[in-house]
């Protein structure tokens, strides 16, 4: 949960999902797409043979109308399983998490377990999985062996996450992916920290301060 | 390892200790050509000196400054310059720092999940250990049961062949009672001759030869001496049925087997049908540690069920027990010619319960008990045995060397 420390608050975000769904790609098109007060540079840790071997970090922020700054720090987990303690690790603490699925019908077992994996995680590391702020985007939905939205979308109708479907390698998607989850991490959080009465921020406000739209 | 995680803000100082500082430091002021200091996020002076007016550079990795360079008379691009290449080195040092923690973090987490599967491998390890030993303690209270049952039907037989033996040992006693009761009234009637001669003692002579005391006299000595043998015929008897009512309270004991042998014949002599003869073939042997009660029984069945055969075949017959000791021990052997077994009831003699006779007359236990008796003297039993012809019981006990 964030908690509000010398007049800044921060929410930490993680991006989960089975090994190269695009995940990075997804922070790599956020850094390019948006532009809010505070941007930070893109910490990655690829191997040469484009696989995160720990986390890559995006930090974003932006000033509150009451003066208090709200940061976020954009993590990814490393996708592949042999890693699972180190997914553990970035996911602990979590404030709201993105999955990104493979479209790709040949990668359905493994998005099944990778999200297996993140819900059983979430318990390890203390997380309330039940009411953590989640979305579930699709990527790489122009493949031509993607599974279509509509089928998906008929899977899923009984989960009360948000979907998104995205081509992240052209940043379609991605920005609307980061704002649901903007949104849900808002709804979930911003009575506790007195956003709207203390610091002036609504949800508008505060999705528009992140992702820096006027 | 610090406790903070490794994605918590990161300061200067955490990022470059004093070593790393004293090494920077030095060159930087060199580069820059003036005071040089470096501080902390919250503006603490990390290394050099801080002079009033100096100018401060932030340092910033995210989003915010994570310390300051101050420079005092030094140009302003200068100190931006010296800023940004410091920014890069603490990057390094940053990504470094992150990654060994959270490195950490992700071994201490392996750690514990190892930790918690061996945990439940222990706890469902438990779970069986424990259903395996209440599998033992079942199967041992069953076994218990059976043993229990199994000692009861082995007394009952006891008591069948007891019974069986004391319905003999009656006819035995009462026959010699009937005739030292009959001989001590007739007795009776000679004492009241001797009184009655004891009134005519005055006819002198010819009383004495009316009365017929000579004959009185002679016979009354007969009828004693007949009395004091039925007497040792009951005495005999009793010794022996002694000998064999020890079986509970047996002991070991250093023993002569053909004693038991004889024990056990002479309490089947004298319940031997007509026809049937028993003749003891015994040649010395040499002492054997045993438990004398128990063999006495074991010879007295076996001898027993020889005596049956040979009524079973309906004709006259033989028992004979022989005893021999060679090198490896003791060979006994009861053959009798009766009416033998077929192959099948040959394989099944030994089993518990088998039986040829009607309901009632026996359990079936008396080969079974016979041969837990010889593997408790560690010997062995065998059968030998052809359908009208006749049966031998081979028995062996090893002797010590």
């Amino acid at each position: 949960m964030a908690e509000q420390e010398n007049n800044s608050l921060t929410f930490k975000l993680v991006y989960y999902g089975p090994a190269q769904s695009g995940k990075t790609t997804n922070l790599l098109r956020l850094h390019d797409q948006l532009s809010p007060e505070l941007k930070g540079e893109l910490m990655t840790m690829e191997t040469k043979d484009d696989r995160t071997l720990f986390f890559d970090l995006l930090p974003l922020g932006f000033r509150a109308p009451s003066g208090l700054l709200i940061k976020f720090r954009v993590f990814t987990v490393p996708g592949q399983v042999a890693h699972d303690g180190t997914r553990k690790a970035v996911l602990s603490r979590a404030d709201g998490i993105v999955f990104v699925a493979d479209s790709d019908r040949a990668q359905e077992t493994n998005n099944g377990e990778s999200f297996q994996s993140m819900s059983d995680n979430c318990h390890r590391v203390g997380l309330d999985f039940a009411n953590l702020p989640l979305v579930v985007q699709f990527n790489k939905c122009d493949l031509p062996n993607a599974v279509p939205e509509a089928e998906i979308r008929e899977r899923w109708s009984a989960a009360p996450w948000p979907l998104v479907f995205a081509v992240a390698l052209n940043g379609q998607g991605v920005e609307a992916t980061f704002e649901a989850l903007l949104r849900a991490v808002f709804r979930h959080q911003a009575e506790r920290l007195a956003l709207a009465t203390t610091h002036g921020l609504d949800e508008e406000a505060f999705v528009a301060g992140a992702l820096g739209r006027p | 390892m610090s406790d903070l995680g490794f994605d918590h803000e990161w300061r200067l100082g955490e990022l470059l200790d004093n070593a790393s500082l004293t090494r920077i430091g030095p060159d930087m002021a060199e580069l820059l050509g003036g005071e040089l200091a470096i501080l902390d996020f919250d503006e603490r002076l990390l290394w050099g000196a801080l002079a009033p007016s100096a100018r401060r550079q932030p340092v910033v990795l995210e989003l915010e400054p994570i310390g300051f360079v101050a420079g005092e008379a030094v140009e302003p691009a200068a100190l931006a310059a010296a800023t940004r290449l410091l920014t890069a080195l603490l990057r390094a040092e940053l990504r470094f720092k992150m990654a060994s923690t959270l490195h950490l973090e992700a071994v201490a987490e392996d750690f514990e999940s190892l930790k918690r599967e061996h945990a439940r491998l222990l706890e469902s390890e438990g779970r069986y250990r424990k259903l395996s030993e209440e599998l033992e303690a079942r199967v041992k209270a069953q076994v218990a049961v059976l043993e229990e049952r199994q000692q009861m039907l082995y007394e009952a037989e006891k008591l069948a062949s007891v019974g069986q033996l004391a319905a003999g040992m009656a006819h035995e006693i009462n026959n010699p009672l009937g005739f030292i009761r009959s001989n001590l009234g007739t007795f009776k009637t000679y004492l009241g001759r001797l009184a009655e001669f004891g009134g005519r003692l005055a006819e002198g002579e010819a009383a004495w030869k009316a009365l017929d005391l000579e004959f009185v006299l002679e016979d009354g000595e007969d009828l004693l001496t007949d009395t004091a043998k039925g007497i040792d015929r009951i005495a005999r008897i009793v010794a022996d049925l002694k000998s064999f009512s020890n079986i509970d309270r047996a002991s070991e004991e250093f023993a002569d087997i053909n004693n038991c042998l004889r024990h056990a014949a002479s309490i089947i002599e004298t319940q031997l049908p007509p026809g049937i003869n028993l003749k003891l073939d015994l040649l010395p042997l040499p002492g054997l540690v045993c438990l004398p009660g128990h063999l006495n029984q074991l010879f007295f069945s076996l001898m027993r069920n020889a005596v049956l055969a040979i009524q079973d075949a309906g004709r006259p017959g033989l028992v004979r027990v022989s005893s021999l000791a060679d090198d490896d021990g003791i060979r006994i052997a009861i053959h009798d010619d009766g009416i033998g077994m077929t192959a099948e009831q040959r394989d099944k003699a030994f089993q518990p319960f088998y039986t040829t006779r009607p309901v009632g007359a026996g359990a079936g236990l008396g080969l079974a008990t016979a041969r837990n008796i010889v593997l408790a003297h560690s010997g062995r039993i065998d059968l030998d045995s052809t359908p009208d012809v006749g049966t031998t019981v081979s028995i062996f006990f090893p002797t010590p060397k």
